[in-house]
């Protein structure tokens, strides 16, 4: 039976606790923050790094590593911004963190910026998520009532301020470079790469954009070291790992999970399983932009590594079960459409790509599919792959292919029943 | 200079620079939409893309890489041609294609359309596209430019021209995904008096030049570079004509005056080459009162024998002209006023004239100096004069004979009441105007676009014009009246072509020095020496649009 490892969720998970920051210093809070004041950056990048802690945004790319590749030496003032614009389909695991326990995410947000020297954090909250930017606005204001943030950081630290803006509703804006476009009020449109962020980010400055769960992450690192962080799951996907479960499950939610859980344990054990004790169908184990797996694929283990090893990735940990009465085609065109609708329209594959996409799946679904449309969905879908300037082309194409190899045969018979 | 292998032939590259640039520079076509050098890369039309079989490091890319955004690096080995290449050019190609009208035949850009030109070089010819097509309505964005978004293809380097190189933000692109398209703000006409520039940077006919659209298939078009000569920079530019009729002016590219740029004002100084209402056309000569048409023998022999018998000598003779001619033209002036004449000066109207300086450097293309060649009247020694009101004292001498090159003074009636007293009155020009009501004779000169000549312009920058046109027939150069003029008052000095003059010129005033027109190419020549223009000042217009 598969059991929660609560981390992150320790405060969350306990009934009484008083989200306020007193009821956040009397669970231990702010300790981490105390020991990362006396340590110097170097430490806490390195700290970090040792800790094996992988980006929980949706790359998974090892978070020290990327604030190693911080410019040094511009003389322009450094930045971390946190991605709290949640937006990938079925992902909601930051909105709790911000929501329940705000104050824990500060924390790690304060120990970031402390990591790359960063005078003034920016936190880009989705724009839908009213309670969310209410309780962040809130806690913020009360680490300033508090002394903890301002001119002396707990007093003693450099001068750190961090500001909670709010996006306008646009699902790019999560990708990290329309987000810096964003904050700085133009269109959000990924930029080209190179220059990364960490060279020329926000306000052309170097900046690095993290992730709320990776930045909540960092106290328990701080306060328990890298060993006791890595201890919990397989090499190379250190840490624990909330994971948002919807769909056709008989107990949604997020959960948190060691990364060597298996997938079909975490659908039947904390969903607990399918309603009505139906057949599953299929999952799709990371956001929508992942590539679905079938009822047959989902005995593998739920990590970075072992995902990508099964053709599919773990993306921003949002699985979406689906049972045997799901419509495959009906599901992909609304994947599709949110894409289509999504696209910032910048790059020609993707701007056409998602549209045209949208239009034969409709066509299917009208009951005017045929083999060659078919051919045509998995070509369209390819084609947006890898030539975009963002990752939007894959996330869109990736479902697109996946469904229409696994589920082909669905595609064929809705054309028969039409015939 | 550092080098890397293009389809293995080895390409130099400047440090920093772009493998779609240092590829262009050497010649290697790589097709591109949103990529221009005069703006910001954005890589975004994907057409560039290109396949890096090795980055210098013996490690191939995984994916394809769009080469206007990819620094070239030593070593680096790159394929433009293999077939994961074509492949995926096909594809961008066919989605460009999807949604767009197809509409060639009643498409201005036809012919000189990159869309039309890839879709022959890297199209397929085939779509599967079975859909509506998308459809936009039709939008006026204002006097100059029409905007027919159906063709768009959302390079934006529309939207990057008003953001980056005017700094007038009046443009831009709305909406996402699908339905992205390009409009101005708040339903705003544009603004800025640069918008020509637009249509010449759209790729395909989304934007198009109102002044030219219907008129004339691009492929009928014959070119012929000049320069414009609407103010004192000098903008380089192609006169578009079909039939002897001048359709359209574009700018060429010459980083050291316009870069790639022109002003909307400057492209309607086609108009004044077709003018044919107000040209003078042919010699006219005054027969009891009325200006009749004569020959050029006629009028040589009439000017020679009047001037021989008014004999003007110093302060007898009054000689103005403006700062629109050639330099062939004034120094042929000079010397028909020293030698021909005896006047001692050559008189010229020389106001006191603004250069802007912006963040912008477009915006320092207009100058209000509206002249072509105040610069070179300068290094000729001509006497320059902010009024006519300056010209009193030589008007006190009552000179018997005024010889007038253009419309100088246009404005001052004052002034040609009192020339009209004069004996002779000639004047030698391409327009009806004021000085041509008093004139005695008329002597029809040609426009720029007529003839071989030279300009110098507010950086003291020589550069030159070829013949586009035909000018009417019983036209002349300037500078061929005047040596004609001097012939016939027997101090002729056998200069029978611009280049004959030019080389004359070249050897009176030091700073001509070993200019010729045939070496008059690229970015034209700087004279030598420093600047001084005691009438110029510069104006910042940051703090005037502030």
């Amino acid at each position: 039976m598969l059991e929660e490892t609560l981390v992150l969720f320790r405060n969350i998970r306990n009934p009484n606790y008083d989200k306020s920051l007193k009821g956040y210093k009397n669970a231990g809070g702010f300790m981490a923050l105390k020991k990362a004041l006396e340590m110097q950056p170097d430490e806490i990048v390195q700290l970090t790094k040792d800790s094996g802690l992988r980006g929980r945004g949706g790359a998974g790319f090892p978070t020290g590593l990327k604030w190693s590749f911080m410019a040094k030496g511009t003389g322009k003032p450094t930045y971390l911004v946190c991605n709290a614009d949640e937006s990938e389909p079925g992902t909601c695991k930051d909105r709790e963190l911000m929501l329940h326990d705000p104050h824990q995410f500060l924390e790690g947000m304060m120990i970031g910026c402390l990591a790359i020297g960063c005078r003034h954090g920016y936190i880009y909250v989705r724009g839908e998520y009213w309670p969310s930017i209410k309780s962040l606005n809130a806690a913020v204001q009360e680490l300033y009532d508090d002394g903890i943030l301002g001119e002396k950081l707990m007093g003693t630290g450099p001068k750190l301020d961090l500001t909670v803006h709010t996006g306008a509703g646009a699902y790019i804006c999560g990708e990290e470079t329309a987000l810096l476009d964003s904050i700085e009020g133009k269109r959000g449109h990924p930029r080209v790469k190179p220059p990364f962020p960490a060279v020329s980010g926000f306000n052309a400055c170097p900046t690095t954009v993290n992730n709320v769960e990776t930045l909540t992450c960092l106290p328990f690192i701080v306060n328990e070291g890298a060993e006791a962080f890595k201890a919990f799951g397989p090499e190379n996907n250190a840490g624990t790992h909330l994971i948002s479960l919807s769909g056709h499950v008989n107990t949604p939610g997020v959960y948190e999970v060691r990364l060597d859980a298996n997938l079909k344990d975490i659908i039947y054990d904390l969903g607990g399983g399918i309603p009505d004790g139906k057949k599953l169908k299929g999952v799709i184990p990371g956001g929508a932009s992942s590539s679905v797996l079938t009822a047959d694929e989902v005995d593998v283990t739920y990590s970075f590594d072992a995902l990508a090893q099964a053709g599919t990735m773990m993306g921003s940990a949002a699985i979406m079960v689906f049972d045997e009465d799901t419509d495959a085609v009906k599901l992909l065109h609304r994947i599709v459409r949110f894409f289509s609708h999504e696209s910032c329209g910048q790059c020609t594959p993707c701007r056409e790509g998602t549209h045209w996409a949208r239009m034969i799946i409709r066509d299917f679904m009208d009951g005017n599919g045929n083999e060659r449309k078919l051919k045509r969905l998995h070509r369209v879908g390819g084609n947006m792959m890898g030539t975009t300037v963002c990752a939007l082309g894959d996330a869109c194409g990736m479902p697109i292919q996946s469904f229409t190899t696994k589920f082909a045969d669905e595609f064929r018979e809705v054309q028969a029943l039409a015939a | 200079m550092p080098t890397f292998h293009l389809d293995g032939q080895p390409v130099e590259f400047e440090p920093g620079e772009k493998v779609l640039s240092a590829a262009l520079r050497a010649g290697v076509e790589v097709p591109h939409y949103c990529f221009h050098p005069g703006l910001s890369v954005v890589a975004t039309c994907r057409m560039c893309l290109v396949d890096v079989v090795d980055m210098g490091n013996g490690r191939p890319m995984p994916k394809l890489q769009t080469s206007c955004s990819m620094d070239a690096v030593e070593g680096m080995k790159i394929e433009t041609k293999n077939a994961k290449v074509l492949e995926s050019r096909e594809d961008v190609m066919e989605f460009l294609l999807i949604n767009h009208p197809l509409d060639c035949p009643i498409c201005d850009q036809s012919g000189e359309c990159v869309l039309q030109d890839y879709s022959f070089d890297h199209g397929t010819g085939k779509s599967e596209m079975e859909y509506a097509k998308r459809v936009y309505g039709w939008r006026d964005i204002g006097t100059f430019v029409a905007l027919e978004r159906n063709r768009c293809i959302h390079c934006t380097r529309c939207d990057r021209f008003t953001r980056e190189v005017t700094g007038t933000n009046e443009f831009g692109m709305f909406n996402r995904g699908h339905e992205l398209t390009v409009d101005t703000y708040a339903d705003r006409p544009m603004t800025n008096k640069f918008q020509g520039n637009m249509a010449d940077l759209c790729p395909v006919g989304a934007i198009t030049d109102k002044e030219f659209r219907f008129k004339r298939r691009v492929w009928r078009l014959k070119k012929t570079p000049s320069i414009c000569t609407g103010c004192s920079t000098g903008c380089n530019m192609t006169i578009e004509y079909d039939k002897n009729e001048v359709f359209r002016l574009k700018p060429r590219e010459n980083q050291a005056v316009n870069r790639w740029w022109m002003c909307d004002e400057g492209r309607l100084s086609y108009r004044v080459m077709n003018e044919r209402e107000q040209r003078v056309m042919k010699p006219l000569g005054r027969v009891q009162g009325e200006l009749q048409p004569i020959s050029f023998e006629q009028a040589y022999q009439a000017i020679a024998e009047r001037i021989t018998a008014l004999n003007p000598g110093a302060g007898g003779a009054l000689v103005l002209s403006d700062t629109n001619a050639s330099n062939e033209a004034l120094f042929m002036l000079r010397k028909l006023a020293q030698d021909g004449l005896g006047a001692e000066q050559v008189f010229c109207p020389m106001p006191d004239w603004q250069q802007p300086d912006s963040d912008f450097f477009i915006d320092s293309l207009i100058t209000t100096d509206k002249t072509p060649n105040r610069a070179g009247a300068r290094e000729l020694g001509l006497s320059g004069v902010a009024d006519s009101t300056e010209l009193d004292s030589a008007l006190e001498a009552n000179p018997k004979v005024v010889v007038i090159l253009g419309n100088p003074f246009a404005e001052a009636a004052e002034l040609r009441e009192k020339l009209g007293k004069a004996q002779l009155i000639v004047v030698i020009g391409t327009l009806l105007n004021g000085w041509t009501e008093v004139a005695d004779v008329v002597l029809p000169g040609r426009l720029h676009s007529e003839q071989d000549a030279t300009f110098t312009n507010k950086q003291r920058r020589v550069q030159r014009t070829h013949v586009a046109v035909q000018a009417p027939r019983q036209t002349r150069p300037e500078w061929q009246i005047l040596a004609d003029l001097l012939a016939a008052l027997g101090k002729g000095a056998g200069l029978d072509s611009a280049d004959a003059v030019l080389q004359a010129l070249a050897q009176e005033v030091p700073a001509f020095a070993d200019l010729s027109l045939d070496g008059l190419t690229g970015a034209g020549a700087l004279l030598p020496g420093e600047a001084s223009d005691p009438g110029r000042s510069v104006v910042d217009t940051r703090t005037a649009s502030a």
